[in-house]
């Protein structure tokens, strides 16, 4: 090795000898205090994967299956199931050479279209752990879980708690932790089950792990081979320039991601914002128990798929499919977005029971309505909810209100000072009230000329309020318009019955400035029903009566 | 600790916990002795739906209601929240609310097609509709404010509101902490509602008589007199409304 051809890796404190740091590596900073990864990447391997897909649970039951490959004479076994592995038949074998072997063997053709199904709901259930869960076709999940470790009570927790769901799915798999994408995979794929979250342990734990893990072409591990190259560590002594010339760029590209010496940006598994999953039933059934048993797993699946988006759903589409007749379907809608698989069960459970089922059901589906983001609120103590009022809820309610009404229809009222009535208030911008004690209130002060001037006593507002009001009773709802009453005898009517005027009148003339001068009689009058109205009998040039206000 | 223990200690009798607290019955007096005696709690129920059944607009339905509104949302202590007022038949009058002790600038009034837009008519057997708005946006602005927390009250006027959007009303005055009250024609009283307390009014001469129809906890009944009027167009004294306390231990229901 020539010392002026950099190494694969000149960084290696493993057997490598430390030639002049010139490896396909090179060093780290050897410090002492251990490196934590920025990232740390959680490897889900699904092995048997294409078996799974297809079987489900058979794969690990005493059936004999095998996925079978290629085509022709070229057919060869994908995956085994674990009674098939015991009896030798392994992946890899040619297919008359395992017929051969065991001849009751269930064949089953390999469908990469429901791996890869498989593999997009896995990643929906994985988002339970972290939003950054990316699929690796063909068989694995590789998922960035560094900032959820304290949810779930560290590394080591994570990967055994998604090993151990994993299982529950009766599915085989072999979960890793690495601090780079690629490494973890190379874990996996060696099935070393060991947690690596430091840079540190990456090359030494890495550099033993054997050329397999690398997933290359054969006849690149084949050239490597003939030179004698085993494992990593071997392979990381190669010089750089070498190693690029003859197996090309992408090669060294890997091992340069695998150790974190270049980023491999990773794509996110696409998340659809409904959920939409159908399972098939063991067998042909029309037990409700068994129905409720499949809906409790696709509520398990929804549940994580909610979970992740911090989301609820505001109503579920069941799906019963039967055999040769339409299927049996049913909404459950709900009042307001929930996540809860135990509610939702509930609710479902109800609705079950009084659903006439015309057949066996063959599979149910379950579609969820667009998921709306979860408002989660914490616990009040007794009186506290109360005062706990958001700061900017006024503001949202506001803007949502003239979102779809419009910026006219939402408004508040204030007063001013004037003698004619339908001059005495204004529409007003709604304040956004904060402040807990009422002088601080700028819109009251505004339109409240106190009488003691400058100085406004601090007393109550309503007391204030009650102050600065005309004395007669003014009507708490004010037309837009005076409103002409028929006359009779000179005596108002409304709806058909004269109108009852009981109070002495209070006469309102002023104006004469601006043109708009009135000279009325006001009259509190009681109406037909015991409505009581507001009227005025014009003293000017029009005459007549009007309805003017409501008491309400 | 193990949980085991913790489980144990958790058992004790004097160990309350928050999530299994269960809140008495909120209300708030009414300001009207003899209708305060019938409900349950002593008042109106707060955090839910209140259904007033009217034969007509502007029997009364709002000065049953003004002592109350006085007291919510004023902000004493926490912040003062707005009263909202939901499709009115007409606008509320500043200077009324100001005479009957309410800050103006409380008031949040929705009417979907603006100031000058609606005015309906009086009549005399069924307050309908109150504007030409649609009868969803009604609902749907009473539901946002109930739901948002910025609101001690929603008044609704609406015909158009089935079972499952009372529901629905009902349901966001229990998350939002507000009181929605729903004005409805008389004639809707024979049908179900999920409404805590329904109040029919019934004019009678110049006092106001409730029909208690429906009222959780409580008993359906008829109050006479609950608020009774010498006469149309007497001033009230302004301290009468500002001391409920006074008008509750006056031997005559305060006069309107």
């Amino acid at each position: 090795m020539s010392s002026s051809t950099p190494d694969l890796f000149d960084s290696l404190p493993v057997p490598v000898q430390p030639s002049a740091g010139l490896a396909l590596v090179p060093p780290g900073p050897q410090g002492t205090a251990r490196r934590l990864a920025r990232e740390l990447w959680l490897c889900l391997l699904l092995p048997r994967l294409s078996l799974e897909a297809l079987a489900g649970g058979g794969a690990g039951s005493d059936r004999e299956i095998c996925v079978v490959e290629g085509s022709g004479s070229q057919q060869r076994i994908a995956a085994v199931s674990e009674a098939a592995a015991r009896r030798g038949v392994t992946p890899g074998l040619g297919l008359n050479a395992a017929l051969a072997l065991r001849p009751e063997l269930e064949l089953l053709g390999r469908q990469p279209s429901a791996e890869a199904a498989m593999l997009q709901r896995l990643a929906h259930w994985a988002t339970q752990f972290t939003p950054l869960v990316s699929i690796e076709p063909p068989q694995a999940l590789l998922a960035e879980v560094r900032g959820s470790l304290g949810l779930f009570g560290g590394a080591e927790a994570l990967r055994r708690r998604a090993a151990r769901e994993l299982d529950g799915f009766r599915l085989c798999s072999i979960a890793t932790l690495a601090p780079t994408p690629r490494a973890a995979l190379w874990l996996a794929r060696a099935g070393l089950q060991v947690p690596m979250e430091s840079m540190d342990e990456l090359p030494a734990i890495a550099s033993r792990l054997p050329l397999a893990c690398l997933d290359w072409p054969q006849a690149a591990t084949r050239a490597l081979a003939t030179l004698g190259v085993q494992t990593i560590a071997d392979l990381v002594r190669l010089p750089r320039d070498g190693f690029a010339r003859r197996f090309g760029p992408a090669l060294l590209d890997e091992l340069d991601e695998g150790f974190g010496r270049r980023p491999q940006p990773r794509r996110r598994a696409v998340v659809p914002e409904r959920f939409d999953d159908s399972l098939e039933l063991p067998a042909e059934s029309g037990s409700s128990r068994l129905i409720e048993i499949a809906l409790e797993h696709l509520l398990e699946r929804l549940q994580a798929f909610l979970r992740a988006r911090a989301a609820g759903t505001r109503g579920l589409a069941i799906e019963l499919r039967h055999r040769g007749i339409p299927a049996t379907r049913f909404r459950l809608g709900l009042a307001r977005p929930s996540g809860d698989g135990h509610h939702l069960l509930a609710l479902l459970h109800e609705r079950l029971a009084h659903l006439p089922l015309p057949a066996p059901v063959l599979s149910l589906r379950m579609r969820s309505t667009v998921v709306t983001p979860l408002e989660l609120r914490a616990g009040f103590l007794p009186g506290e909810a109360e005062r706990e009022v958001d700061p900017e809820a006024a503001a949202r309610l506001l803007e949502r209100l003239r979102a779809r009404l419009g910026g006219d229809a939402v408004f508040s009222v204030c007063l001013v000072s004037e003698h004619r009535p339908e001059l005495a208030w204004r529409v007003a911008e709604p304040s956004l009230l904060r402040s807990g004690c009422a002088p601080a209130v700028p819109g009251a002060s505004r339109f409240l000329p106190s009488k003691a001037g400058g100085t406004r006593p601090r007393g109550d507002l309503a007391a204030r309020l009650v102050a600065e009001a005309p004395l007669a009773p003014r009507p708490l709802w004010m037309l837009a318009e005076p409103q002409c009453l028929q006359e009779c005898d000179g005596a108002p009517w409304h709806d058909g019955d004269p109108l009852d005027l009981a109070s002495s009148p209070e006469r309102i003339e002023t104006g004469w400035w601006d043109g708009r001068d009135v000279r009325r009689d006001y009259y509190a009058a009681g109406g037909r029903g015991g409505v009581r109205l507001w009227v005025y009998h014009d003293r000017g040039r029009d005459g007549g009566w009007w309805l003017h206000g409501v008491f309400g | 600790m193990t949980s085991a223990e913790l489980d144990e200690l958790l058992q004790h009798p004097s160990v309350w916990r928050a999530s299994s607290a269960q809140g008495a019955l909120k209300t708030l007096p009414t300001g009207f002795r003899r209708l305060d005696e019938r409900l349950p709690g002593g008042g109106w129920p707060l955090d839910t739906l209140i259904e007033l059944l009217l034969p007509a607009h502007g029997v009364g339905e709002l000065n049953l209601l003004v002592p109350a509104l006085r007291e919510l949302g004023k902000g004493d202590p926490g912040p003062r929240r707005w009263i909202a007022w939901i499709g009115p038949p007409h606008v509320p009058y500043a200077p009324a609310l100001a005479g009957a002790g309410l800050d103006p600038a409380r008031m949040l009034v929705v009417r979907p097609r603006g100031l000058r837009g609606g005015d309906s008519p009086l009549r005399g057997q069924s307050p309908s509709q109150p504007s030409s708005q649609s009868p969803d946006s009604a609902l749907w602005a009473m539901e946002q404010a109930l739901r948002s927390r910025a609101c001690a009250v929603a008044l609704g006027w609406t015909d158009a509101a089935d079972g499952n959007s009372l529901r629905r009303l009902k349901l966001a005055a229990e998350e939002g902490g507000s009181l929605g009250v729903l004005f409805r024609p008389q004639h809707r009283a024979g049908e179900p509602s999920p409404a805590a307390l329904r109040l029919l009014l019934e004019p009678r001469g110049r006092a106001l008589d409730v029909l208690i129809l429906k009222s959780r906890g409580g008993t359906p009944g008829r109050v006479e007199g609950v608020v009774g009027r010498t006469g149309p167009g007497r001033g009230r004294p302004a301290s009468e409304f500002l001391s409920p306390e006074r008008a509750e231990a006056s031997p005559t229901p305060p006069r309107f």
